[in-house]
């Protein structure tokens, strides 16, 4: 057989097949809007904000934008305000407050605060780089459940990990970084610089 | 407006007014878009298949896939290739299905593809191309389609298949390679 003539065979029988079928071709696409009528096709979330925003009318249009503008300067406003005022510093959070600060100033002394809450522990200890991974057991003295240790180190690049009644607790969320370490999690801390300057 | 007019002034719109107007949620739209390619993607499903019941499924189910994800269609691309591509997705899809649970053969209707009156008269040579189709392997059914049936460009199919083009052009050539020996072989079975 001619390359040509099976070619054209091809055509007209997978053409035949389509028009033999052709009682189910008859008002397909009818019984399609039928199912799909008040079932809207699914829009991405920039899709059907365009499209909200391009049917609007032009005063709406102004006023939804004068509305967005203003809840962004409020808010750059209110991240400025909780960052740089001491009195709004610790509104949000005095946990914030407290510990933060006070690991930003003893770091550049050497002074390294250790905070772990466990509230219901019995024995909270730190092992890391700076103690040869020999646990140094923090304490609890006022009983709220927040475990303190304060070390004085020289500085460096410490990676370290809490042990929370024999429990691994190796992502401390005061960490500058975390490191992947025998399948699990290391903290690491800087003491006198940061991360970014090594 | 009534449903008359409303679908005769879809009809002289153009693809891509009818599918930005699908996708602001006006289905009567995509009835029209379903008019235009119905035909297209039954054949498609019908030359991956071989097996008419699950075309008709599978040529419905296209489109309301389609509709259902039409905004993930970029307008700037040709819609028959995006559309191709879910039809022939699905047709895999069952495909798979029907290797775990095969219909049971009906002796004149399997082998012929869709009409036992064809594949009664053997000697027909459309009746031998169907068998020969139907006994092709997938990978060289489905490009023999989309080029013959379809009419796609061979970069067109390689990206409805996602293959390499060349490697639709090696699998086009060999099917019908294979076509032509089935064909050859119920020849020889006919005349003896």
């Amino acid at each position: 057989m001619h390359k040509d003539d099976l070619e054209k065979l091809l055509r007209d029988t997978l053409q035949q097949e389509v028009s033999e079928e052709r009682h189910y071709l008859d008002g397909l696409e009818k019984k399609i809007v039928a199912e799909l009528t008040g079932r809207l096709p699914r829009r991405g979330w920039l899709q059907t904000l365009t499209r909200l925003f391009t049917q609007m009318e032009g005063s709406h249009r102004r006023q939804l934008a004068v509305i967005g503008i203003t809840a962004v300067i409020f808010l750059f406003l209110g991240i400025f305000v909780s960052e740089r005022l001491p009195l709004f510093r610790g509104l949000f959070s005095t946990y914030d407050k407290q510990h933060t600060t006070t690991i930003t100033a003893n770091s550049n002394r050497g002074q390294l605060l250790f905070v772990m809450p466990a509230p219901g522990a019995q024995t909270v200890a730190v092992v890391g780089s700076f103690n040869n991974w020999e646990p140094t057991l923090l304490t609890d003295e006022d009983e709220d459940g927040i475990w303190l240790t304060n070390l004085s180190l020289t500085p460096g690049r410490y990676e370290y990990a809490f042990v929370v009644d024999g429990r691994w607790w190796g992502q401390d969320p005061l960490a500058d970084e975390y490191v992947r370490s025998f399948g699990g999690y290391n903290s690491v801390r800087y003491v006198g610089y940061t991360g970014d300057n090594i | 407006m009534s449903k008359e007019e409303e679908s005769s002034v879809y009809r002289v719109q153009d693809e891509v007014s009818l599918l930005r107007a699908s996708l602001n949620g006006e289905v009567e739209a995509w009835g029209e878009i379903v008019s235009r390619y119905k035909e297209a993607i039954l054949g498609l499903c019908v030359g991956f298949l071989r097996n008419c019941p699950d075309a008709e499924d599978i040529s419905h189910d296209t489109f309301i896939r389609a509709y259902e994800n039409l905004h993930r269609y970029h307008m700037e691309k040709r819609f028959s290739t995006w559309i191709f591509t879910i039809a022939s997705n699905l047709c895999r899809n069952r495909l798979r299905y029907r290797r775990r649970h095969p219909i049971l053969p009906l002796p004149v209707q399997m082998e012929g593809g869709c009409s036992p009156a064809i594949t009664i008269a053997q000697e027909d040579r459309q009746a031998q191309i169907r068998q020969g189709l139907s006994r092709l392997p997938y990978r060289y059914r489905a490009p023999i389609t989309l080029r013959y049936y379809n009419d796609l460009s061979y970069h067109q199919i390689a990206r409805v298949l996602s293959l390499p083009e060349g490697t639709i052009k090696t699998h086009i050539y060999r099917g019908k390679a294979l076509l032509k020996q089935e064909i050859e072989k119920m020849e020889v079975v006919n005349h003896a």
